[in-house]
């Protein structure tokens, strides 16, 4: 086996392009951006961006566990959204779900995620890099 | 549990949020971005652009040092703005602040930053 690799997971939304969910590589695991799609049907969540952001994390930490890592191993994230005034909302969702002490934290705005048929939008998604088991 | 020893230091703002100032993993220690917050009362300092990024650089510098690490040991810094005018003034002030050998460096343009901030950077830097 190469000494690194991808890692697709029957847990987490499958990719719609070329990239794997995440990259193991030297003790360490890198994970694709995760957005509140549902691992099942692959579509958004309900909810807004309590409901992205719980299951965006959902997916993040499935995919982790996959590799051998979890929510507790997590060195930093990155995190984009879509509107300043869900700032809040971010930090509250995100500091239930991430146990202490969180990661290191890197997070700003974009002008959009992706493109979502209907009327919801991706709000947010964040990717990690985490210390494997 | 992660053996990593994590730095929250009173020389950076205090974090307002779920996030520690700093990370140590693997000979390496990672920082949360850092803005333009005067770590005494917790504001953005006054005098725009130049200031805001001269503070945050402030912040991330002694990040670093209570990390054990410093400036000069940056192997990646990632700096996110506002306002494509301020371009010429991030690259003269990262210019005066950091120094030989330079980092790699990713920075971008972004739509907005965190309670309004107009810069932030981060970086990953070497404990040896």
């Amino acid at each position: 086996m190469a000494a690194h690799r991808g890692v697709v997971s029957k847990r987490g939304p499958q990719p719609t392009a070329s990239y794997p969910h995440a990259h193991l590589q030297g003790g360490m695991v890198w994970v694709t951006a995760q957005a509140g799609r549902d691992p099942g049907s692959g579509e958004l969540v309900a909810g807004g961006m309590e409901g992205q952001l719980n299951q965006a994390i959902d997916n993040l930490a499935a995919i982790l566990e996959e590799c051998g890592s979890s929510l507790d191993r997590v060195v930093k994230t990155q995190i984009m959204y879509t509107d300043a005034a869900d700032e809040d909302v971010i930090d509250d969702v995100y500091g239930r779900r991430f146990p202490s002490p969180p990661p290191v934290r890197t997070a700003w705005g974009v002008k959009f995620l992706a493109a979502e048929p209907g009327t919801e939008v991706v709000r947010v998604q964040i990717d990690c890099l985490a210390e494997v088991r | 549990m992660s053996t990593d020893r994590t730095v929250t230091t009173k020389d950076a703002p205090e974090p307002r949020g779920p996030y520690v100032h700093a990370r140590e993993h693997g000979g390496l220690v990672y920082v949360t971005a850092q803005i333009g917050r005067d770590p005494k009362t917790g504001d953005f300092v006054k005098g725009g652009f130049e200031a805001e990024f001269n503070q945050a650089i402030d912040n991330l510098e002694a990040i670093l040092k209570a990390s054990g690490s410093s400036l000069d040991k940056v192997v990646k810094a990632q700096i996110e703005f506002v306002d494509e005018g301020d371009l010429d003034s991030m690259n003269r002030i990262y210019g005066e602040r950091f120094h030989q050998p330079l980092p790699a460096r990713t920075s971008f343009g972004v739509a907005f930053l965190w309670k309004g901030a107009r810069v932030q950077i981060d970086c990953i830097a070497s404990l040896d």
